[in-house]
């Protein structure tokens, strides 16, 4: 610090500093560009020696002379004083805008290769079978109708036992049975959305929905196999197109199974369903 | 194509534009002050102090020696371009909403808001650029607008007509010495404002925007509908190009609809169309609110763009610009 020169104003530091730097040197190469060694003291109180090699191209404009003298004006108002080039404050420079005029622009082709891309993605993704893990999809997969998905064996059955086992508190292997499942079957837990419980056995998710589906599109699927009691599909809040899955609820279970089973792989728009039982948020 | 950013501003851009020769361009925005700047660098030339109210209209005379500015503080002003100083303000009952010299530099027209007690109007002053400070308080002219308040008006070709445009959609044809109206016709939408009036470079036909989110290309003679552009979303300005047959439409979501929106709705794009085939062939993006003007350099060679997001961006065209043909422009240019 210069403070022991007397001096409180703490902004001519730099100054001070700045004349120990060595004085910018420009070199003349031989194959006519120049090098510019300047110094600098940085932000943290570093000295920065930067070497920039350039090449000065001259470029001849010709102008009306109107122009040419306008360009000699002094700056006025705001601009008052400052030196000639652009200010970093008012003028910066943005990204590269690629812009290619052809005809039948339409918004979507802007898109476009963010399509193609996700296409591509998709080609290099293995076709895999969930119930036999083999080189088909699952709907073609020949145990499709005697083996359960893979990972989740017996879901269907799984649920139905759930209760009588949560009910036998203390029976079986384990002694503790979580609060949230205890007397599962009374229904009388301390569940949020309190005593009206929606009937999640009869309720199928569904995956991967075209974004432009709608909620009756797909109650008139579903209602084929049966009374469908509810259909939610989620939507974007900001684009209000639909996210990709939605449940549908059945009165009766057996009509949601013969749904699950008949929707799954079935073709809608341009996309191919996926239906399984939704799972308790648990 | 890199576009330059200009953020001298504060707040929302109003007008923009370049001077005849296309080396200077002049922005007005809602905070009050007028900048100009050196279109090929994006350097600040200055700027114009004086106005204590929001800016909604700019223009340049045809030397670039004079500046008329119009604002929301019930005056039109006039600047000399190179110092920056105020030769002279016109006070008013309303704000100004639109100013625009004549072809030649000698009149200066002006429109006044319409407001409780006054009438929308449209004022012509003469302009003696030799006299400086010294300019006429009298009115040359001064037109009613009874029916409905015109938003945008300019002269036609040699300063024959004054068109202007209204709230309701429509397009009014003045006799430019005599103020008497010849035609009127529903260019756009019932109540659809028009936002915006540019000329060709001729100044015998010009485009109007609208917020019924189409452009219509409109002869000043007779005010037949020669072109219509048709976008969707609220137009606020839009721009016919020399050199190329194409026209610049700029506008997206109202101001006070955007904050409810993502920007990959708000459409914040500047359209390229074909003037003649009235198809569109491209767009700019860029800015993160609507375009509030676009303005197109006399000689064709780039855009720029003030938006509600308080920054002016200058594009300057590259190669794919100059070269896009339609096929039968293509062929046409072989025979």
């Amino acid at each position: 610090m210069s403070g022991t020169h007397g001096r409180t104003d703490w902004a001519e530091d730099d100054d001070d500093l700045t004349l120990d730097l060595p004085q910018t040197q420009i070199i003349k190469n031989k194959d006519g560009t120049e090098t510019i060694i300047s110094y600098k003291i940085r932000d943290d109180g570093k000295r920065v020696k930067t070497t920039q090699r350039i090449k000065r191209t001259v470029i001849k404009r010709t102008v009306n002379p109107r122009v040419a003298e306008r360009k000699t004006w002094s700056k006025f108002g705001a601009e008052k004083g400052k030196p000639v080039g652009p200010q970093s404050d008012t003028t910066s420079v943005g990204e590269n805008i690629v812009f290619s005029p052809r005809p039948g622009w339409k918004a979507s082709t802007e898109d476009k290769s963010e399509v193609e891309k996700k296409k591509a993605n998709l080609k290099d993704a293995k076709i895999k079978c969930r119930i036999c893990s083999g080189d088909h999809w699952t709907t073609k997969c020949p145990f499709k109708d005697t083996m359960a998905p893979e990972g989740e064996a017996g879901a269907a059955e799984l649920a139905d036992d759930v209760p009588e086992v949560a009910g036998a508190l203390g029976g079986g292997g384990s002694s503790y049975v979580p609060p949230h499942l205890r007397n599962r079957g009374a229904g009388t837990g301390e569940k949020m959305g309190g005593k009206y419980e929606r009937d999640d056995l009869a309720t199928l998710r569904v995956t991967n929905v075209s974004e432009f589906a709608e909620e009756n599109d797909l109650r008139d699927m579903f209602s084929r196999f049966g009374h469908v009691t509810r259909v939610f599909l989620a939507k974007d809040r900001d684009t209000g197109r639909a996210k990709g899955f939605a449940f549908v609820s059945f009165a009766d279970r057996t009509d949601a199974a013969k749904a699950c089973e008949k929707m799954d792989g079935y073709g809608f728009g341009h996309l191919i369903l996926r239906v399984e039982f939704a799972k308790k948020a648990t | 194509m890199r576009p330059v950013l200009l953020s001298g501003h504060e707040r929302a851009l109003t007008q923009v534009k370049y001077n005849p020769d296309g080396d200077i361009i002049f922005s007005v925005s809602k905070d009050h002050v007028v900048c100009a700047w050196y279109s090929g660098n994006g350097e600040r030339l200055g700027t114009y102090h004086g106005h204590v109210g929001a800016l909604w209209s700019v223009d340049v005379d045809p030397t670039s020696t004079l500046l008329a500015t119009g604002g929301a503080d019930n005056t039109m002003r006039l600047w000399e371009v190179k110092t920056g100083k105020l030769l002279k303000t016109w006070e008013f009952a309303t704000s100004i909403k639109r100013v625009e010299f004549s072809p030649d530099g000698r009149l200066l027209l002006g429109v006044t808001e319409k407001r409780s007690g006054h009438l929308g109007t449209i004022v012509v002053y003469e302009i003696d650029p030799e006299k400086g400070e010294d300019q006429s308080d009298e009115q040359y002219l001064r037109i009613l607008c009874e029916e409905s308040k015109a938003t945008v008006a300019g002269f036609s070709y040699l300063a024959k007509y004054i068109i202007a445009g209204h709230e309701d959609g429509s397009v009014t044809q003045y006799d430019a010495k005599t103020g008497e109206e010849y035609k009127n016709v529903q260019v756009h939408e019932p109540d659809m404002m028009v936002t915006d009036l540019q000329w060709a470079p001729d100044r015998t036909y010009f485009i109007t925007a609208s917020k019924d989110k189409t452009a219509k290309l409109v002869s000043a003679f007779d005010l037949e509908i020669l072109k219509s552009y048709s976008t969707d979303t609220p137009l606020n300005s839009a721009a016919i190009t020399p050199v190329k047959d194409y026209v610049i439409l700029g506008g997206g979501q109202a101001a006070m609809d955007v904050t409810t929106t993502s920007a990959r709705q708000g459409k914040f794009e500047a359209r390229f169309y074909h003037k003649i085939f009235m198809e569109e062939i491209g767009r700019v993006r860029g800015h993160f609110g609507p375009l509030n003007y676009v303005a197109v350099h006399p000689k064709g060679e780039g855009y720029c763009s003030g938006g509600e997001d308080g920054y002016v961006r200058v594009h300057h065209f590259d190669k794919a610009y100059f070269d896009f043909k339609y096929e039968v422009e293509r062929e046409q240019a072989n025979l």
